[in-house]
């Protein structure tokens, strides 16, 4: 052993012991039995239904990348989930610790959570809302929609698409687990030299962070490097670089950030890990030490990261506003242009997280000037989107209520971050609340054009609409929260109030904090709303089929092929002949045309490799966290086998024969003309009859070569 | 109707890659790696010419990655990798010069001098 331990070390568990089990916790000893409960019920029941062998087939050994991106969302809603309670937790703490007079429970002097517990929750709070609910969402989003929307009937590595998905998961789990064995750490999502050196962590709650944060990291990468690939190789015929929809542009652009910049966030926590496994002296106080280092390669990472994970909420934006418009999106050329600028500025602003270490006036005023700089193209995308809806047919159904709310917010936090980005202003409102307004007011952007996505892509993946009432109930809930929470945080960040107090001294500050408590509960009613709009859509989703242009306006590529997507994607890949194809089809009369013949495909075969090795990633951090080395020498070369196995066999693919894919096919076109009869029939026009008879200059279905009827308000 | 049926051991890039070469890679690497070891644990060196005997090994531990395990180089046929070279190069100065410049300035004036830090 190169470093002293606190606690005590034995060859078989490492620092695993009892003790380590928080059972005395009055608070994670009854979730440790709920989620015990729940999970023993969730279990028996695929047992009871015999869903094991349609779960490994279908779900967990597939290589589909829709079915992959369906899996990457359901990990980030779980997260957005456990991140809300830590917010809903570190809202409560501050609402009721304030001043002396407070009262306190469960060990706490003040409100109910000791200072040591409040740290890790507002650390975990932060790693996951970034990278483990926005990311695994924004990932997800882009795994599901970039082949279809390039043409493609999959991504470039199928394989390597699933080894992703599963170091996400594993990551998730290692988090999860911290909470039932051992601790998280307390240094906040990014870390602070020299607080988290083993002298002054001396727990296991920082290896958590740096192996969760690792494992993230892997993923994406991997994830980043597949997207990459695709776009630049599986693009259909006709699909050039100019044509490509937005979202994809964005998607490139912000795949591009991922590529480039989680190496420098790996570098780092390698580093960490350097100074707590192997005594390195990399960012300790003395002894060569260089504390700022690790500030100053954090944020290499770290603010590519933001605009990694905004560039493709644009891309969402970009595609949603001119669906509900009925007008293409103006500018488009400013519009990739921009993407592109912003994700290259990205890598030369990092300073502005730390201009308070006092680098003197040049340093800071070229990276002040060079912050200011994104609110260019950022100010470009603003006004393409503005004039995008001018003028338009708009339509304010859930989706674009959404898309609208993640406008205004952008316009929030890119304005407060031009206020941080000059030195002055930082120098008075660095790490207080004020900075935490900015950058929720930016990450909720995100989260607002996730809901919106979700929405406006449900239909596709899924055949059925959500229901409209509940996503727009849950959007103006979601609203009030937010206005509830944030302005209050902006006012508290200029009255002076830091982050992170697990105790506020200043009572005159508790009024807002009683606003804000309020305001979370507001946030609270519309995660039932969500959950109200799941339940609802899906008892509902006979009467809400729909077609494969489920909005009547769509104007991309992924509109074209059915809802639900095929596993296929396309049986026959489509030629792409303008910018907007499906809208271009729609206005020249050939968006029903299906192929006369169909030709064997090949597809990637499932797989179980990648499953097992996100097992045994988990099993590996696990063990470096507890600093079990045979458990870790045992996982590593488990994994290195696994992977020379796996690179040996290969994978041959399989055949779905023309016959087959006829018959598949035949399917799909019989329950799109179900749909259509039937809707006609009830005579739900789920987009308003405005739009329906509005658009009469639309040819009739029946007259379409190999028509099959369609959406009722076009026919 | 199908992609992905040609041989991919025939594609260029994997034709490149020799046995010989990631092993010569993985030991040019290594020995640099134990020599950088041995000289900063056994105080050999003045920390100054430390630095600069690390940060030179460092370099042609680079060169030889690149070379030997990356295949980068500028031929026609793999112009991906030099496209990701030319990516590369300008985001390297930028942290490494940018990197430079704010600790250099920093240090102008917290006083602290590198070779002070011990
Ligand atoms: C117009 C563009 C933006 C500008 C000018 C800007 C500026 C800034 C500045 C100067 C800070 C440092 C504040 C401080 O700590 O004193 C900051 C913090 C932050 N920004 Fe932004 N920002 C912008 C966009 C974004 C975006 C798009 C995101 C993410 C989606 C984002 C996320 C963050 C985060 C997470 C932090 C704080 C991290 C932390 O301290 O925990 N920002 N921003
Ligand atoms: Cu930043």
């Amino acid at each position: 052993m190169l470093v002293d331990l606190a606690g005590g070390w034995n060859p078989m568990l490492g620092r695993l012991a009892w003790s380590q089990i928080p059972y005395d916790n009055p608070i994670l000893a009854p979730l440790f039995v709920a989620v015990v409960i729940g999970a023993v019920l969730v279990l028996g029941l695929i047992t009871y239904y015999g869903k094991w062998t349609y779960l490994w087939k279908e779900w967990l050994t597939t290589v589909d990348h829709k079915k992959l991106g369906v899996m990457y969302i359901l990990i980030g809603l779980v997260m957005l989930f456990r991140g809300f309670i830590d917010g809903l937790m570190i809202r409560t703490q501050q609402a009721w610790a304030v001043g002396p007079h407070s009262s306190g429970v469960f060990g706490a002097t003040h409100g109910y959570l000791t200072p040591f517990h409040f740290g890790q929750v507002y650390s975990a709070h932060g790693v996951i809302m970034i990278l483990l609910a926005a990311t695994p969402l924004l990932v997800g989003f882009m795994n599901i929609i970039v082949p279809i929307q390039i043409g493609a009937r999959d991504m470039a590595y199928p394989y390597l698409n699933a080894l992703g998905l599963w170091f996400t998961a594993a990551a998730g789990a290692l988090i999860m687990i911290s909470l039932f064995v051992g601790d998280f750490a307390h240094n906040g999502w990014f870390g602070y030299a020299p607080i988290f050196e083993l002298q002054y962590s001396p727990g296991v709650g920082v290896d958590y962070w740096i192996w969760t944060m690792e494992l993230l990291a892997l993923g994406t990468t991997l994830g980043g490097i597949n997207i990459l690939a695709t776009i630049i190789k599986m693009r259909a015929p006709g699909m050039t670089w100019g044509r490509l929809p937005i979202f994809v542009w964005a998607s490139l652009a912000s795949n591009v950030i991922a590529l480039t910049s989680f190496p420098a966030l790996q570098v780092a926590l390698a580093l960490v890990a350097a100074d707590r496994y192997l005594g390195a002296h990399f960012f300790t106080a003395g002894l060569g030490g260089n504390l700022m280092l690790y500030t100053n390669l954090f944020w290499i990472w770290g603010h590519p990261e933001v605009y990694f994970v905004i560039l493709p909420a644009f891309g969402m934006m970009s595609e949603i506003f001119p669906t509900f418009s009925e007008k293409p999106l103006f500018g488009y050329m400013t519009m990739v242009l921009a993407s592109m600028a912003i994700a290259g500025v990205s890598w030369l602003v990092w300073l502005h997280h730390f201009f308070t270490m006092g680098a003197g006036p040049y340093v800071n005023s070229a990276f002040s000037v060079a912050t200011m700089l994104v609110g260019i193209p950022t100010g470009v995308k603003v006004f393409n989107w503005a004039f995008t809806m001018y003028r338009g047919r708009l339509t304010f159904n859930a989706a674009m209520l959404w898309a609208i709310g993640a406008l205004f917010l952008l316009l929030v936090g890119g304005l407060t971050g031009m206020m941080l980005a000059v030195p002055a202003i930082n120098y008075m409102v660095h790490n207080s609340v004020f900075v935490v307004a900015h950058f929720h007011s930016m990450l909720l952007t995100i989260v607002y054009a996730i809901f919106a996505s979700v929405i406006y892509w449900f239909p596709k993946v899924f055949g059925f609409k959500l229901n409209e009432f509940w996503a727009k109930t849950m959007f103006w809930l979601f609203s009030a929260g937010t206005a509830l929470v944030f302005v209050p945080m902006y006012m508290l960040g200029f009255m002076g109030m830091t982050r992170r107090l697990d105790y506020v001294f200043n009572t005159a500050w508790h009024p807002y904090l009683l606003v804000m408590e309020f305001g979370i509960v507001v946030y609270t009613l519309s995660v039932l709303a969500f959950f109200a709009l799941l339940y609802v859509s899906v008892r509902d989703h006979a009467s809400n089929q729909v077609g494969a242009d489920a909005w009547g306006t769509s104007r991309s590529l992924e509109w074209l092929t059915h809802s639900p997507v095929p596993f296929y994607n396309f049986a026959v890949l489509p030629h792409v002949n303008a910018r907007d194809e499906v809208a271009w089809r729609r206005d020249n009369g050939i968006d029903h045309v299906q192929p006369d013949h169909y030709e064997d495909i090949h597809m990637p075969n499932n797989t179980g490799v990648a499953i097992v090795l996100g097992g045994l990633t988990f099993v590996l951090g696990f063990a470096l966290v507890w600093r079990i080395w045979w458990l870790c020498a045992f996982s590593l070369l488990a994994i290195i086998a696994l992977v020379i196995y796996r690179s040996f066999k290969g994978d041959p693919g399989y055949i779905i024969t023309a016959a087959e894919l006829e018959q598949m096919e035949k399917a799909a076109m019989r329950r799109e003309a179900r749909i259509g009869k039937q809707q006609h029939r009830v005579g739900s026009g789920v987009l308003g009859e405005a739009i329906a008879y509005a658009r009469s200059d639309l040819p009739s279905l029946a007259s379409q070569p190999g028509s099959t009827g369609g959406l009722d308000h076009r026919s | 109707m199908s992609h992905g049926h040609d041989d991919p051991t025939l594609h260029p890039e994997v034709q490149m890659s020799t046995s010989r070469g990631y092993f010569s890679g993985f030991a040019i690497s290594s020995i640099l790696m134990f020599v950088a070891t041995f000289l900063v644990a056994s105080h050999a060196v003045p920390p100054f010419g430390l630095l600069m005997v690390i940060a030179v090994c460092a370099g042609i531990a680079i060169i030889a990655q690149i070379y030997f395990l990356l295949h980068i180089d500028v031929s026609e046929h793999n112009i991906w990798n030099t496209v990701a070279l030319v990516l590369f190069m300008p985001l390297f100065l930028i942290t490494i010069g940018l990197t430079w410049w704010m600790f250099s300035q920093l240090y102008l004036r917290t006083m602290i001098m590198p070779g002070m830090m011990h």
